[in-house]
């Protein structure tokens, strides 16, 4: 069933009530019927690092959960104020994070999930001027077997240098890696890891950019 | 039970505008995409799914030169709020600690509220014909949390809680100020309108940013208030001009038949 | 930074700035980009009385809220730091104590540096380098550098910064750098205020410092200043780079960088000194090259014994041993030089930077790319001709959450532009041979890891809700993709093959999706077998022999086990009680942070010599040496051991001394003090910052002939605007609303919403002189290309004064592409392909344009 955004706010609104005071110090009783509930009461938030510069804020992502613990939707996400950096703050960037995920229709003012975030692995064919989806497997192992490929054609696996002695350098130059600075460490390290691996030498992140 | 009140310290602003969003996110509004015109301000009011924004003004202080004003512009909840008086649905309320609210589920979308507030605050949403505003996050505030807007404020800009610690605490900071360079340094929100939950601290006179200095109801409002709801509906057509008169009567007419099918939930 | 104090990190934290007594933002606008910095800022301001100066081309949002604001040109902040470090030592402002005791002010310098006329000693024409010879200490027999602690002696460090800087009078500053002569002295005199031993001042900055041709030495300018000033290490103080990513720092750590391997050590080269093991450790750990040693058993005793020159990198055969152990297990053997001929080699000859990248790409040299989380046809400079290079790709990788500018730079829209321009690359679909594989990848908080911060807190983020559709975290794509990589070359007898085949790779879980924490365990090391799960305590702990294996060494100490035995990975601590007793907030139970979890790094300095306070600074005092503590140094048996709220970042055994015996400050660099003179190669360009213009500048150098850095590498020639064409400076920067390229921004509807499309800041002034009214739809035009879009006049950009001449300069962000709820022409296309001669970053900051009416 679609709920209108006016029917939404109508049963929330039927919510109302008083909760235990958290943070600021003085009881205060419901008063009208046009206080609506407060959606994240009694929600078990998960703490998060804001993803956009490098301050380091924490953040807090409130979701609804079914019965059996299913994530549904998102609630709500807010300054962390246990975090000693941000102390529940947040500037425009970090109090967006919702729309990361979820944003609220222009047009209906409906909850969904934004529209711009792509859900499908997609394959551009050369000269075309349209993706195709493709599920995972199909387009990793594709990937996997251009890296092959390219790596086997151009690898340089030994040169003779400046000493007139041949050395292994095992260097592989056309292919190239960048990014990697929205990455957590874990996926920088394994990617780093992999690159040396495969001998890639073009090798960046926007530390440079 | 004692008031709470929300001060604004202009002085502190950076204008990241995170009360902007952090205002969006708890309040489930869309965004409300309009093109820059030139200036980083780009609404020029709060809309009706946009209770809060920060004003931008650049002022030539003969002094110290140009200055780059930010103020978070959003309802002041007044004492006695012009939007209640105005109502004719008495969809208006304030809560004992002062918020002033409002209840979409009596709103018939007539926007006397918005021609009545000194400062434009209550605004029309075409999408649900009802009137919209800030709510000073009474259903965050009731369950213990801050504002939003408070919450999210990173520089202390914005602070929330007992009306004798924080005006306190505002007087405070105008008194510094003024020893600091800036003598027209001011509270704006204690007398306006007798009183409001909303007080801003400025560097300098209101009307550098943007605000009316002797912010007053329009003499419609006491007109409404005075003569016309103390009499009977019928009395409506006859006060009002004519345009206004099917502009009422349709909506009060189209109200009274929605309830019924949308009651339920009170 | 690193050539100044041994490494490249903000040397503090962002709740420390709470601490100071004088903040200069410069080069940065942390009110815009790092916003929450503010609330500690403007703390430090309300307790503390501190001073907020702001200097900048612009008045942004940070001058807004700042005490004093200062402009100045873009790309001219040596000068205005030269006059700094000229007024320092004319008023005597510098700390005394602390410049003789922790720089290496004192030292005296090889009598054949010289500088004449904008070049140092040994520069040669042909190559456009130096050989940095002559840039080095005189040294005793025992190679030891030779001092004069009274810093009298002509040839000490401090007497030649004070001949340097003696061109670098006020007058001359001002008339370089446009600032009011008024608002400079007001600079001066707050700032250096900061030399009393009571106080401290740090120096914050960003892209605007690093973003130019002389961008190194921007930096190196401010350190210096830091280290006369008697600032650095110490709370309240530092040289604080905002990093502009939220893991740009973690992706460094990483070493998703050519020039290095993990733990910044530089990665190897098709040299003869790094041909083996033995011959790439002699080379890289400093004081080592001519050592008598030519096994990996000599040189563990050698670093056993010690040898000077060296610092704490003196232990670099354990991290690139344990590395390699990491990467290769059992594959890795003392007998095969632990694998390490299986790291790819570079070539000396060549520079694979990001710019280098694309210039290769363009030729058509590059057959493959993966784009991690970027968006090079917004966020490259020369983006017009990045985005044709992308067309010479057989293949693209694009992993992220949107179809960004990059990942669609085929399409038709893609090529639109507002002028036509011949010298701009047009294209079709249909002309690009390109295949584009796209992997949709999870949001921040739709899967788990941790990132570090520009303070170097590595912080856990926990998963609060499903990825969208089909996209999936990461660490599940390069996971995936290496297995089916591996299994491609399963059962490869080749050896060539076998970085690949003897790769170790986990099992990082158990089922199909990683554990961030196995990983992190590899990141800390390990002893024994993966499999066992042991963690290694801490770096301290590596050896050289193949018993550990450690991914990071840096990050080593970020794991630990719990009572019960399972890992406890530090960066998921919460516990948000300061745990400093002067209430400095360092908060060293919340999360990690490298090195050793040392919240402040250098911290020595934070008491004198003799471990005492600085006088009337007992309260930032981090240490004190408690003499007759039992837990004292472990090797010898003495008791004694410094105790305080962080971790030292010295050694904490060594009682407090002046000379030699003392815990050195700065213990990565060879000397162990922080450089006011940067020795040999460490800076391309010379051991002293000297102003050079920006490559494209309306003016010529006042300083001395050299126009440009002497140093840097000039891709196109022939692109460089002159200004009788291009009047006007240009330059770039962010703003709160939006985020680098705008991919992360301009898909979030609120977002979009306050920055809704690409504008050009301008002065009423300029805005006059073109006919340009507010809200105008204008052009900008430079050598590279041109780009739409709308004017913000306003009064805070104001014409400089540059020399009796009137300059104008235009502003605007380089957040806009053509997706997105937020569109607009992205400003890279304007900036041009040149860069620092150091780290090849690009000088998006200073250029030559031209603005008209659309």
């Amino acid at each position: 069933m679609k709920v209108t955004r006016r029917q939404f706010l109508k049963f929330t609104g039927a919510t109302a009530a008083t909760f235990a005071v958290v943070d600021l110090g003085f009881g205060l009783t419901a008063t009208a019927a046009e206080v609506k509930g407060c959606r994240i009461k009694d929600v078990t938030p998960t703490p998060t690092i804001c993803p956009y510069c490098a301050t380091g804020c924490g953040l807090l992502v409130y979701s609804e959960t079914d019965a059996s613990g299913k994530f549904v939707k998102l609630l709500s996400v807010e300054g962390d104020p246990d975090h000693p950096i941000n102390r529940g703050a947040a500037c425009a960037k970090g109090a967006a994070l919702f729309n990361l995920r979820e944003v609220y229709d222009e047009l209906t003012g409906e909850q969904v999930v934004n529209p711009k975030r792509a859900q499908k692995p997609l394959y551009r064919a050369p000269g075309s001027d349209k993706w195709e989806e493709k599920d995972w497997d199909w387009i990793l192992d594709e990937i996997a077997k251009r890296v092959k490929e390219t790596r086997d054609k151009s690898f340089i696996h030994k040169e003779k240098i400046a000493d007139g002695s041949e050395i292994i350098v095992n260097r592989c130059e056309k292919i190239a890696s960048m990014g990697g600075s929205g990455l957590d460490n874990e996926e920088a390290y394994l990617l780093s890891k992999m690159m040396r691996a495969l001998g890639v030498v073009y090798l960046e992140t926007q530390a440079r950019i | 039970m004692a008031k709470l009140i929300k001060v604004i310290d202009v002085t502190k602003c950076t204008a990241c505008r995170g009360c902007q969003v952090a205002c969006k996110n708890w309040n489930q509004n869309p965004a409300v995409i309009e093109p820059f015109t030139g200036s980083y301000q780009t609404h020029k009011d709060t809309n009706a799914e946009t209770y809060t924004i920060v004003k931008f003004n650049e002022y030539v202080d003969p002094a110290k030169g140009v200055r780059w004003l930010f103020r978070k512009h959003q309802c002041m909840h007044c004492d006695n709020p012009a939007c209640m008086e105005a109502c004719p649905r008495q969809a208006y309320s304030k809560t004992e600690w002062g918020a002033t609210l409002h209840d979409i589920n009596r709103c018939i979308g007539c926007q006397y509220c918005h021609y009545a507030c000194p400062w434009s605050v209550p605004k029309y949403l075409k999408r649900e014909d009802v009137v919209t505003k800030c709510t000073l996050c009474a259903n965050r505030v009731e369950a213990g949390l801050k504002p939003a807007c408070v919450q999210t404020c990173p520089s202390g800009a914005l602070q929330f809680g007992d009306q004798g610690e924080l005006m306190a605490y505002a007087q405070e900071r105008v008194s510094f100020l003024r020893n600091n360079g800036f003598p027209e340094a001011t509270l704006y929100g204690v007398n306006e309108m007798g009183g409001c939950n909303v007080v801003y601290v400025l560097a300098y006179s209101p009307d550098k940013y943007g605000l009316p200095v002797n912010p007053k109801v329009s003499g419609q409002v006491s007109f409404w208030q005075n003569i016309v709801q103390p009499y009977a509906g019928w009395l409506i057509p006859l006060a009002l001009g004519a345009s206004v008169v099917s502009f009422f009567t349709t909506r009060l007419i189209a109200a009274s038949e929605r309830a019924p099918e949308e009651g339920g939930n009170e | 930074m690193s050539p100044s104090f041994g490494r490249g990190v903000m040397t503090n934290h962002i709740i420390d700035m709470k601490n100071t007594d004088c903040a200069l933002i410069i080069g940065s606008n942390v009110a815009e980009n790092h916003p929450i910095t503010m609330k500690w800022l403007l703390k430090a301001r309300e307790e503390r009385g501190a001073k907020l100066i702001h200097v900048d081309p612009r008045f942004t949002r940070t001058s807004a809220v700042a005490d004093i604001y200062a402009p100045l040109r873009s790309g001219t902040d040596i000068a205005f730091i030269g006059g700094m470090i000229k007024y320092i030592i004319d008023n005597n402002l510098y700390h005394k104590d602390y410049v003789v005791n922790y720089t290496n002010a004192a030292f005296l310098i090889n009598d054949g540096f010289d500088f004449k006329d904008g070049l140092f000693s040994g520069y040669d024409e042909s190559k456009k380098a130096y050989d940095p010879t002559t840039w080095d200490y005189q040294r005793d027999a025992e190679g030891k550098p030779i001092k004069d602690p009274t810093l009298t002696n002509p040839r000490c460090v401090f007497q030649l910064l004070k001949k340097h800087y003696e061109r670098y009078d006020i007058d001359t500053v001002c008339r370089i750098t446009g600032t009011p002569k008024d608002k400079y002295l007001e600079v001066l005199e707050t700032f250096c205020a900061t030399g009393a031993p009571d106080k401290t001042g740090c120096i914050i900055y960003a892209m605007g410092t690093t973003q130019h041709t002389v961008g190194s030495q921007n930096v190196r300018s401010y350190a210096m200043v830091q280290l006369l000033l008697g600032n650095a290490g110490r709370p309240g103080g530092g040289v604080n780079a905002m990093r502009g990513e939220n893991n740009v720092q973690g992706a460094t750590d990483m070493a998703l960088l050519f020039h290095i391997i993990p733990g910044y050590i530089n990665s190897p080269m098709n040299t003869p000194d790094h041909k083996d093991l033995i011959s790439f450790l002699k080379k890289e750990t400093p004081g080592a090259a001519n050592l008598p040693v030519s096994t990996l058993a000599e040189l563990r005793e050698a670093v056993k014994a010690g040898f000077p020159n060296s610092g704490f990198k003196i232990n670099t055969s354990k991290w690139v041993v344990s590395m390699l152990k990491a990467w290769w297990g059992d594959a890795a053997t003392p007998e095969n030089d632990f694998a390490y001929h299986y790291l790819p080699k570079r070539d000396e000859k060549k520079n694979y930077s990001h710019m280098a990248m694309f210039e290769a790409m363009y030729n058509g040299e590059i057959d493959g790319l993966f784009v991690n989380g970027g968006n090079p046809v917004v966020g490259g400079p020369n983006a017009n001709k990045e985005q044709a290079a992308l067309a010479k790709l057989k293949w693209l990788v694009v992993l992220d959450l949107w179809l960004h500018e990059t990942a669609e730079f085929w399409s038709y829209k893609a090529w639109e532009r507002p002028v036509e321009n011949p010298d701009v690359p047009k294209m079709e679909p249909k002309d690009i041979p390109t295949e584009v594989f796209f992997l949709p990848a999870a949001a921040v908080y739709e899967k788990e890891g941790t990132a570090s911060n520009t303070g170097r807190w590595m912080q856990y983020r926990w998963k609060g809700a499903e990825p969208v559709g089909d996209s999936k975290p990461d660490l599940w794509i390069i996971d995936q993709l290496c297995k089916r990589i591996k299994k491609l070359y399963e059962g490869s007898t080749k050896p060539e093959d076998e970085p690949i085949t003897k790769l170790t790779w986990g099992p990082y879980g158990e089922g199909e999706e990683p554990e961030p924490v196995l990983v992190g365990l590899e990141l800390n090391g390990y002893i024994g077998k993966f499999e066992d799960h042991k963690p290694v305590e801490n770096f301290t702990k590596l050896a050289d022999d193949g018993s550990t294996a450690c991914g990071v060494w840096v990050y080593s100490g970020c794991m630990t086990t719990k009572p019960d035995g399972t890992l406890d990975y530090k960066p998921m601590w919460r516990d948000n009680q300061d745990n400093s007793k002067t209430g400095l907030g360092l908060y060293s139970k919340w999360a990690w942070c490298w090195p050793l979890n040392r919240r402040i790094v250098y911290n020595r300095c934070s008491v004198q010599p003799d471990g005492t306070p600085w006088p009337g600074d007992e309260a930032r005092a981090l240490f004190k040496w408690d003499p007759n503590n039992p837990d004292g140094d472990p090797k010898t048996g003495n008791p004694g051991k410094w105790v305080g709220d962080d971790v030292p970042d010295f050694n904490k055994y060594l009682a407090p001394a002046v000379g030699p015996g003392a815990a050195v400050p700065f213990l990565m660099r060879p000397e162990g003090v922080g450089c006011l003179f940067a020795t040999k190669k460490d800076m391309k360009e010379g051991p002293f910052p000297e102003h050079y213009e920006p490559w494209e500048s309306p003016f010529k150098n006042l300083l001395n002939s050299q126009q440009n850095n002497p140093c840097i590498k000039v891709w196109e020639p022939d692109k460089q605007g002159t200004a009788d064409k291009y009047p006007i400076i240009g330059t770039t920067y962010r703003v709160v609303e939006h985020w680098q390229t705008g991919a992360l921004t301009r898909n979030l509807p609120w977002l979009a919403e306050l920055m809704p499309n690409m504008f050009i800041e301008m002065s009423e002034e300029l805005a006059k002189l073109k006919g340009i009214n507010n809200g105008d739809k204008v052009i900008v035009s430079t050598t590279r290309g041109d780009i739409e879009g709308i004017a913000c006049v306003t009064k805070r950009l104001k014409p400089f004064t540059v020399d009796g001449k009137e300059v104008h300069q235009i502003g605007m962000t380089w957040h806009y592409g053509f997706n997105g709820y937020a569109k607009g022409d992205p400003a890279n296309r304007l900036t041009p392909h040149i860069g620092d001669a150091n780290t090849m970053i690009p000088e998006y900051k200073a250029w030559l344009c031209d603005v008209r009416r659309a």
